[in-house]
């Protein structure tokens, strides 16, 4: 073989890989746009459907058999009741367990199985959550069906693990000079985790646990379970009035024959949606500006 | 009611507490007696004295007095008129209970209603012994912590001990929560297990649960075709649309984007892991099932069915895709660099490093994110309910309709019911079975991740 044909073959050769690493990248970049453009075409079609039907009337009135004067205020109220049950449960729950375990517990066995089922329970699947809250709130315990009570009581019990988890991210992240500080100039070790590394810690906690209420606020399926998807068309005054909550809604409304009731979905996705987008904005929002890097 | 009575004056007597606590402390201070504690826990200190006995003692009493109530009852002559069958006079008591509370509801025996009026009064002396039981305890709590205040007590260690005793109870409730899970389930399941055989339930093909009556029922709980539609639409289907699209999504982000595009891109990628199920499931419903039905009709399948497997795996595959891509992006990123150089030194291209070096390397860390992904689509349920359909079908046509596990758990415990029928219990064993294959593949895919970190660490 001469050398031409030798730097030809390896030319060509070079080409075809360079033609492939072009394929390659192409593909990457053609998983991501598939991927957005799914979300984009889902948010579309909602928008397309239900940006109509908000007004405030919708906003206003509960759940009716009458498409045109169902609304999500309802829904919505059941929705704040059942989300102010978890949040007052979870969120201390959630912290002093995440103190307890990152600051003071003795490395020994017993811990060791606190945090694997921890671990194991923002892992398990909602809907457990639901057959947990059904057998022991509901038929055991006796607690109102279909109420923000035990709906919030599951919830809590399913967000706990998640507020556990960021809260000991964010004392972890906490220098070991700031307690040093404090216990060197006579702080109690009780006293140094409460006055300083916790308040230090507080911006991540916060969004842990906003991020956590957020996944509780777009959950179904627990509360469908404890059977919250009566009809409710009068908006709940109480932790124990029986009640429905939004996403709920919008599952009860995508069942309905009546196509006038699409357009309430859709409008019903919008409200939750933007509900879900303000929460995780405040969550980036405190994230960044009291973020420190220490 | 009573509850928020007594709860709110155990608050009020506590808070005076605090303050009479904190008052006779800072006499110590003022006479220049030093002290071993800052005022501040001395009012904590007696603060706790008056509301932790008071609260002990109400929870105590909450759990006894009902028993005492319906012993009086049956010590007034009235009772003498309840029926002898067990059950009759279970469920009259209950009713006249219900009517003490509530004299509104609605009543079916008359004798309900008479006994009413007693079941008030009973409880209303019973509540006013448990308030004065609350009372004293409060009282005498706060004399003996009262007693105690002196300038060399130490207060502050007895109240962090006694936040301690706090931060331990709320971390054993993530253990409580643990043990009520597999409690629960175990003992319903163990309910059903006695109705139907677990042979019959583990390898039976037919399931129609609504139909089952009689000495056979064994033969209508048969859970092998929801496991296979389960595991055909949340670790075939989906899986075929999350690895791939997840997969190569992490190998830009990681390998290709700039640092300034991939910041903006992932946290939209993100997005997609946070918009609530019941959103996916709909859009299932409205758009992608009609879509694929008239698909199935183009390719000249007669009347396909508008609920499909195939619907509902490909939006669950899109959810599913920011968890395979994070697991992957991770995984990736924890490859030694010098790995990667070493490749692209000796003339590979960007592709053949990462095909060839990067992936394989990375391996371990990606089977684990694909594990996480496969246990968190079988045990989703919305989606399934709003696109699947109730049908139990042991096929592998994509276009045909199929159910899950979730549906089916959703779909026996809604709507009226008794509550130990086998019908409502299988449900309990159907979540029994789902909760140890997702328990079961989180800890073998924590270990995998955990074993790869520690190989390169």
């Amino acid at each position: 073989m001469t050398d031409t044909a030798i730097l030809e073959r390896m030319e060509k050769r070079l080409a075809k890989r360079h033609a492939a690493e072009r394929r390659f990248r192409l593909m990457g970049l053609a998983a991501i746009v598939l991927s957005l453009g799914f979300l984009a075409l889902l948010l579309v079609i909602m928008l397309k459907n239900g940006l109509g039907g908000i007004d405030w009337n919708f906003l206003t009135s509960s759940d009716s058999t009458e498409p045109a004067n169902a609304g999500v205020w309802g829904a919505l109220k059941g929705s704040l009741w059942t989300m102010l049950v978890t949040l007052l449960l979870s969120f201390p729950l959630g912290v002093l367990a995440a103190v307890y375990l990152e600051e003071f517990a003795p490395r020994n066995r017993w811990i060791e199985i606190v945090e694997v089922s921890i671990n194991n329970l923002a892992a398990v699947p909602s809907i457990i959550f639901g057959l947990l809250g059904l057998a022991v709130f509901i038929n055991t315990m006796n607690l109102p069906r279909s109420s923000p009570l035990v709906g919030g009581l599951t919830l809590a019990l399913m967000t706990m693990p998640v507020i556990v988890i960021a809260a000991r991210n964010a004392i972890k992240a906490v220098p070991p000079s700031i307690r040093d500080a404090a216990l060197a100039i006579g702080a109690s070790p009780v006293q140094t985790v409460f006055q300083h590394v916790v308040p230090l810690a507080l911006p991540g906690i916060m969004t842990g646990t906003i991020i956590g209420m957020a996944r509780a606020l777009g959950e179904t399926a627990p509360l469908l379970m404890i059977g919250m998807r009566a009809f409710v068309a009068t908006p709940p005054d109480g932790i124990t009035a029986p009640s429905s909550v939004l996403p709920m809604q919008i599952f009860l409304w995508s069942d309905e024959i009546d196509t006038g009731f699409v357009q309430n979905t859709s409008a019903a996705i919008i409200v939750l949606l933007v509900f879900l987008l303000v929460m995780n904005g405040v969550a980036i929002y405190l994230r960044n500006k009291f973020e420190v890097n220490w | 009611m009573t509850q928020l009575i007594v709860l709110s004056a155990l608050v009020a007597l506590a808070l005076l507490g605090w303050f009479a606590g904190r008052g006779k402390a800072r006499l110590f201070e003022k006479d220049k007696i030093s002290t071993w504690s800052r005022p501040e826990y001395h009012a904590a200190h007696l603060a706790l004295w008056i509301a932790i006995p008071a609260l002990i003692g109400w929870f105590v009493w909450s759990a006894i007095a009902p028993g005492l109530v319906d012993a009086a009852l049956m010590a007034l002559p009235i009772a003498q008129q309840l029926p002898a069958s067990d059950f009759e006079r279970a469920s009259l008591l209950a009713e006249a209970h219900a009517l003490a509370s509530n004299p509104d509801a609605g009543s079916f025996y008359p004798l309900a209603q008479k006994l009413a009026e007693p079941i008030r009064e009973l409880r209303a002396r019973y509540d006013l012994i448990g308030g004065a039981i609350v009372a004293i305890l409060a009282f005498a709590g706060g004399a003996w912590g009262f007693s105690r205040l002196r300038a060399d007590f130490p207060a502050r260690t007895q109240v962090e001990r006694a936040v301690m005793l706090l931060l331990l109870l709320a971390s054993l409730v993530a253990i409580l929560t643990t043990f009520g899970i597999v409690a629960s389930l175990v003992y319903e399941t163990g309910l059903f297990f006695h109705k139907v055989s677990p042979v019959d339930f583990l390898t039976g093909t037919h399931w129609s649960p609504g139909t089952a009556v009689g000495d056979d029922i064994g033969d209508n709980f048969g859970a092998i075709p929801l496991f296979w539609g389960t595991l055909y639409i949340g670790a075939v289907i989906a899986m075929i649309v999350a690895i791939p699209l997840g997969l190569m999504s992490a190998i830009y982000l990681t390998q290709y984007a700039t640092p300034r595009a991939r910041r903006w891109i992932k946290p939209m990628l993100e997005i997609l892991a946070g918009v609530p199920t019941v959103v996916y499931g709909y859009f299932a419903a409205l758009t992608v099932a009609p879509f694929i039905r008239d698909l199935a009709a183009s390719l000249g399948r007669d009347n396909p069915s508008t609920e499909s497997a195939l619907a509902a795996g490909l939006v669950m595959g899109v959810m599913i895709i920011p968890f395979v891509s994070s697991m992957a992006d991770d995984s990736i990123a924890a490859v030694p660099k010098a790995m990667g150089d070493g490749s692209l030194a000796m003339g590979a291209t960007k592709s053949e490093t990462i095909k060839r070096v990067l992936i394989p390397a990375a391996l371990p860390g990606i089977v684990a994110g694909v594990m996480l992904a496969v246990s968190r689509a079988i045990g989703e349920t919305m989606i399934v309910v709003m696109a699947a359909g109730a049908a139990a079908n042991l096929t592998l046509d994509p276009l045909d309709s199929m159910t899950t596990v979730t549906f089916q758990i959703v779909q026996l415990l809604t709507g009226d019911q008794e509550f130990d029928s086998p019908k409502t219990l299988s449900a309990f064993a159907l979540g029994l079975i789902l909760f140890i294959v997702t328990l079961v593949l989180n800890i073998v895919a924590l270990r995998v991740v955990k074993r790869f970190r520690e190989a390169y660490d």
